[in-house]
């Protein structure tokens, strides 16, 4: 149970003021987890398959995903992540946006999303979004822990 | 594109008229012309005719006197040789028509006065010669017949008789030269009949022939134009499909705009409410600092930091939270309408009394507290649209009829429809605060709104209320007064799937 064996959490997302509001709220809803953070597709898809520190070639981790991406679409990405035969098929994805879409929305829980959070202007509904986020991140990390025991 | 050829037609069609009528006025005149001529060389042909029978008759009463004067003569000079009572009786006859023979002359030649002198002078020779003649008759008679024959051979008839023939000879040929004149005058009339003829015929013609030809020109102009709207037509269902392609490509590009726009506006102000959301936590933590260094060290306290974490920084956090708000609320207006324009109509048919009904019924809360008077006309005509859009439609109409109520009265809204045409007309009248004549339009514009501001609202209700009844095949107007009441009137097709195709 060493510190490189917890959840990473990869924040992609390209907005730095969002993703600060998004770490600040994790870290208030009581998750110590690493979060990595890649504000453009490539790079992110870059550690997810190949860094050796990546949930590919180590470890569990958890998703964040803008879909409103400078170099790719994040449903791309979701695409990749979630193909037949990708190595990070069975990490857990949680799409993270502004757009409330239902089209959206049913089109990334198709591609195998599992959680879809919008982001609301209204803060508290984002924080408490957060927060709720938190315990999902609590909860995922049950099986991860007993399956390295 | 099309206007300016159809413009040119009007005007040549114009000119040709003109043209074409020019031409038969000016046929119908050289006609006229025509018949003029001919009527006129007929009188002259009339006249010269009677000119002709009278020169004759002349000449037939002047061989009839001359007849008469050759007889006597004859029958004197029988009665002279055997004095045979017949020839004197003969002799007789023939004088005594002689008189009525000259006077006929006479009249028949009134007119001229050289044959009235000859005439004159026949009489003077004829009477001597009576005389004579009857001189020597009287000696027969008296049965001196030797005197009468001495008398005879004495006398100078045989010259008289000569002067007699000479003098009609001459009234003959006076009668023949004016028949020649008349024959000439007759010729150059007759020759301008047919000149005159010859020019209307002429004219005819070339009037038959501008005119066949531009009628030719316009019939061909005609056929042309009528193998262009064919062509037109025949095309019309591309173009009509393709101009609709275009629309819809446009239409899809402004949803997509507005989606874009809308999400990416969002996405900073997302920040900024979160941001703000931190300072204001920060600021309350720095006030209670502040409380706290006042009550421990009040020296180290400015005014200014007490300021700014009181007032200052809670009253600016306060603005640009409400701002925000704002901002987010027409942020999403824009994203509802955008939405609304790709959703997917479904006509059915639709209860509208019914719908009224649901309506006012969602609505009941207010009704109660405002002491509204709802009524819904019956019956309600049938109709197929789209359920959502329409229900969207009413509530946000009878929604805005009690929320614009007139203060000082109580408030009454009408709801009714009808059938006119091919149309279904929906009418939502009100007794409330109305709207001035200059923001009729204005009101469906987005984020604009009319009259006192005193009502919560961004302008969003009508505006989507007319993109909704644009989506339905519709239109929606307002007929109002400020201070009198509003009737807002939707106008839709009985059945949606009439008019949508795409």
């Amino acid at each position: 149970m060493n510190d490189h064996q917890s959840v990473t959490i990869v924040m992609i997302e390209d907005d730095e003021g969002h993703a600060r509001l998004i770490e600040k709220n994790i870290r208030r809803a009581g998750i110590l987890n690493d979060i990595k953070h890649f504000t453009d597709g490539t790079t992110a898809l870059d550690y997810l398959f190949n860094h050796k520190e990546g949930p590919a070639l180590n470890g569990p981790a958890l998703i964040l995903l803008d879909l409103n991406l400078p170099d790719m679409s994040g449903t791309d990405i979701l695409a990749r992540i979630k193909a037949e035969g990708s190595p990070v098929k069975r990490t857990p994805v949680v799409v993270l946006t502004t757009t409330d879409d239902k089209v959206e929305i049913q089109r990334c829980y198709d591609l195998g999303c599992n959680v879809y959070i919008t982001k609301p202007v209204n803060y508290e509904n984002f924080a408490q979004a957060i927060r709720q986020l938190g315990l999902f991140l609590s909860v995922i990390q049950v099986p991860e822990i007993e399956g390295d025991a | 594109m099309l206007p300016p050829p159809a413009l040119r037609a009007d005007a040549t069609q114009g000119q040709i008229g003109r043209f074409l009528i020019t031409c038969m006025a000016v046929g119908f005149l050289s006609l006229i012309a025509a018949g003029i001529a001919a009527v006129w060389a007929n009188g002259q042909i009339e006249e010269h005719s009677g000119w002709v029978a009278h020169s004759y008759q002349v000449e037939v009463a002047i061989a009839d006197a001359r007849i008469r004067i050759e007889q006597a003569e004859t029958a004197r000079r029988g009665y002279l040789l055997t004095a045979d009572p017949v020839y004197e009786g003969n002799y007789r006859a023939a004088m005594a028509g002689l008189g009525p023979s000259l006077d006929h002359i006479a009249t028949l030649t009134a007119d001229n006065s050289r044959e009235g002198m000859r005439i004159a002078r026949l009489r003077a020779i004829l009477g001597a010669l009576q005389h004579q003649r009857d001189a020597t008759i009287a000696l027969i008679h008296g049965a001196r017949r030797d005197l009468a024959l001495a008398a005879f051979e004495r006398e100078s008839g045989g010259q008289r008789l000569n002067a007699i023939r000479e003098t009609f000879d001459a009234m003959r040929a006076d009668e023949r030269g004016l028949l020649r004149q008349r024959d000439a005058k007759l010729q150059s009339s007759t020759a301008t009949f047919y000149l005159i003829l010859v020019i209307a015929g002429v004219l005819l013609v070339f009037v038959a022939v501008a005119s066949l030809l531009t009628v030719l020109r316009y019939t061909r102009d005609l056929g042309a134009s009528r193998d262009r709207l064919g062509e037109l037509n025949e095309t019309l269902e591309d173009q009509v499909t393709e101009r609709t392609a275009d629309l819809s490509r446009a239409n899809e590009e402004i949803q997509r705009f507005a989606y874009i726009v809308s999400h990416d506006l969002r996405s900073p102000l997302v920040n900024v409410m979160g941001f703000t959301a931190e300072l204001e936590a920060a600021t309350s933590a720095v006030a209670e600092l502040i409380d706290r260094a006042e009550e421990t060290a009040p020296a180290i306290v400015t005014e200014e930091a007490r300021d700014a974490a009181r007032t200052d920084l809670p009253e600016a956090i306060g603005f640009i939270r409400t701002s925000t708000q704002k901002m987010d609320r027409l942020i999403n207006a824009i994203l509802k309408l955008s939405r609304e324009g790709r959703r997917v109509l479904s006509p059915e048919p639709v209860d509208l009394a019914a719908m009224f009904e649901g309506v006012g019924a969602s609505l009941q809360h207010q009704i109660d507290e405002y002491g509204v008077t709802f009524s819904i006309a019956q019956p309600m005509p049938p109709l197929v649209t789209d359920r959502v859009a329409i229900e969207q439609i009413l509530s946000n109409l009878v929604e805005n009829a009690i929320k614009y109520r007139h203060p000082d009265r109580t408030s009454n809204i009408t709801a009714r429809a009808r059938r006119e045409g091919p149309r279904v007309i929906i009418e939502i009248e009100d007794n409330g605060r109305g709207i001035a004549a200059s923001d009729h339009s204005r009101i469906f514009d987005l984020f604009r709104r009319s009259g006192n501001q005193d009502q919560p609202g961004e302008g969003i209700g009508l505006a989507h209320v007319r993109a909704l009844a644009y989506r339905l095949g519709g239109i929606i107007d307002v007929e109002s007064e400020l201070g009198r009441g509003a009737t807002f009137r939707l106008t839709l097709p009985p059945s949606l799937s009439d008019t949508q195709d795409a």
